[in-house]
């Protein structure tokens, strides 16, 4: 049986994974739905009760039925490269590819539904207190005097964008920042603003969990530093960090509840030794704390996607086989 | 009318690095041109960020 890795071909993340999938012999259909309709296709029967689908790149072609899992890492936007790409023919090929994946059996990292859902960063904050998870006092707000309120509670704040998407007209990125001590609040009417006390760290956290495997990496840093770890210029290596029991816990409740088989959390640790949850990314980049731990995070992932569907060994439809 | 989390807005970060690797649609895999996998030299995946989470992405918002 197959492991279908939806992503893009730059995505060398990716291949790090695809590596251990192939030193072990599981066979592999790695495609972008981006390039559909063109060097990716699909179809599909529904007859007599059944149904029988196929998806072909790159001259391979693999039973939907025989897909073992699915790994949801960097999909591009359905049909974006076709020949006359449209949001309707982003839709159409969507509704086809994604629709025919959902009806089988195979396991998903992660399951669409899921995803979508755990990218909400007001839904993470809520689940991770219900999970016990540290939560910095946070705010959501669009009203100015609320703000205001908020700042005279907690008056060293960041701020950071709700959905940790970034305005592209022109490309910006917002990072979560400091909010100055004087701040003007009143431009909060014009914008959901998200403000959060801020931790004094000691070290950011990554937490990579895969199914139940949990592996975390500490940097160290300066409690004054920069709030973003992603804007920090830091030769300060990621290393390798034990879970607390209690955090351990908390974060696969976390994972259960959100039905992700993959998260990457992110905390920072206070002068206590406290981690604080930040966020959840369900689809979190990990190669950069492999490369700098020496994790087996790619090999976790990719025994993960490996497991047999229960008793689906012996399926039909299980072998992918090169079209000629 | 500007939001206010747009005050910290910064320019989007340029990924001025070509890649030395290209996608090898046969193996699934991006190769260097000696023909080693790329994903195996993670001397030249730490040096590229390529790997990295990073911020301000057009597509992707999950890193």
């Amino acid at each position: 049986m197959t492991v279908l890795i939806l992503t893009s071909e730059e995505d060398v993340t990716a291949d790090m994974v695809v590596v251990h999938l192939n030193a072990t012999g599981v066979p592999v259909v790695r495609l972008d739905p981006a390039d559909l309709t063109g060097g990716v296709a699909l179809s599909g029967e529904f007859v007599h009760g059944a149904f029988r689908g196929h998806l072909s790149a790159a001259g391979r072609l693999v039973s939907i039925g025989g897909l073992r899992s699915v790994w949801m890492r960097r999909p591009g936007t359905p049909a974006a490269r076709a020949a006359a790409p449209s949001a309707w023919l982003a839709e159409e090929a969507g509704q086809a590819l994604y629709g025919m994946l959902r009806g089988c059996d195979a396991r998903w990292m992660n399951h669409p539904d899921a995803a979508r859902r755990a990218r909400y960063k007001p839904w993470q904050l809520r689940l991770a207190q219900r999970c016990g998870l540290p939560v910095p006092a946070t705010l959501i707000t669009t009203f100015p005097q609320a703000a205001r309120e908020f700042a005279a509670r907690y008056p060293d704040l960041v701020v950071k964008p709700v959905s940790g998407a970034h305005p592209q007209d022109p490309p910006r990125a917002v990072p979560t920042s400091r909010v100055a001590p004087d701040a003007d609040f009143s431009a909060v009417a014009f914008g959901p603003t998200l403000l959060q006390r801020r931790v004094a760290k000691r070290a950011d956290i990554r937490l990579t969990a895969v199914g139940e495997r949990l592996l975390a990496a500490r940097k160290a840093t300066g409690a004054e530093a920069e709030v973003d770890v992603r804007f920090a210029e830091s030769a300060t290596p990621w290393r390798p960090v034990e879970v607390a029991p209690r955090v351990a816990e908390a974060v696969r409740a976390y994972l259960r509840d959100a039905e992700l088989a993959y998260g990457a959390f992110d905390f920072v640790e206070d002068a206590d030794g406290t981690w604080w949850f930040l966020e959840c990314n369900q689809s979190g980049q990990f190669g950069f704390v492999e490369v700098d731990t020496g994790q087996p995070i790619a090999r976790t992932i990719a025994e993960w996607l490996a497991r047999p569907v229960a008793g689906q060994e012996a399926h039909v439809n299980g072998v992918s086989a090169k079209a000629t | 009318m500007q939001p206010f989390a747009l005050n910290y807005a910064r320019p989007a970060a340029e990924l001025e690095v070509t890649a030395p690797y290209v996608y090898d649609s046969g193996l699934q895999l991006n190769v260097l041109r000696d023909g080693r996998i790329a994903a195996s030299d993670h001397g030249l995946l730490r040096e590229l960020g390529t790997t990295t989470s990073t911020a301000g992405s057009k597509t992707h918002f999950d890193d």
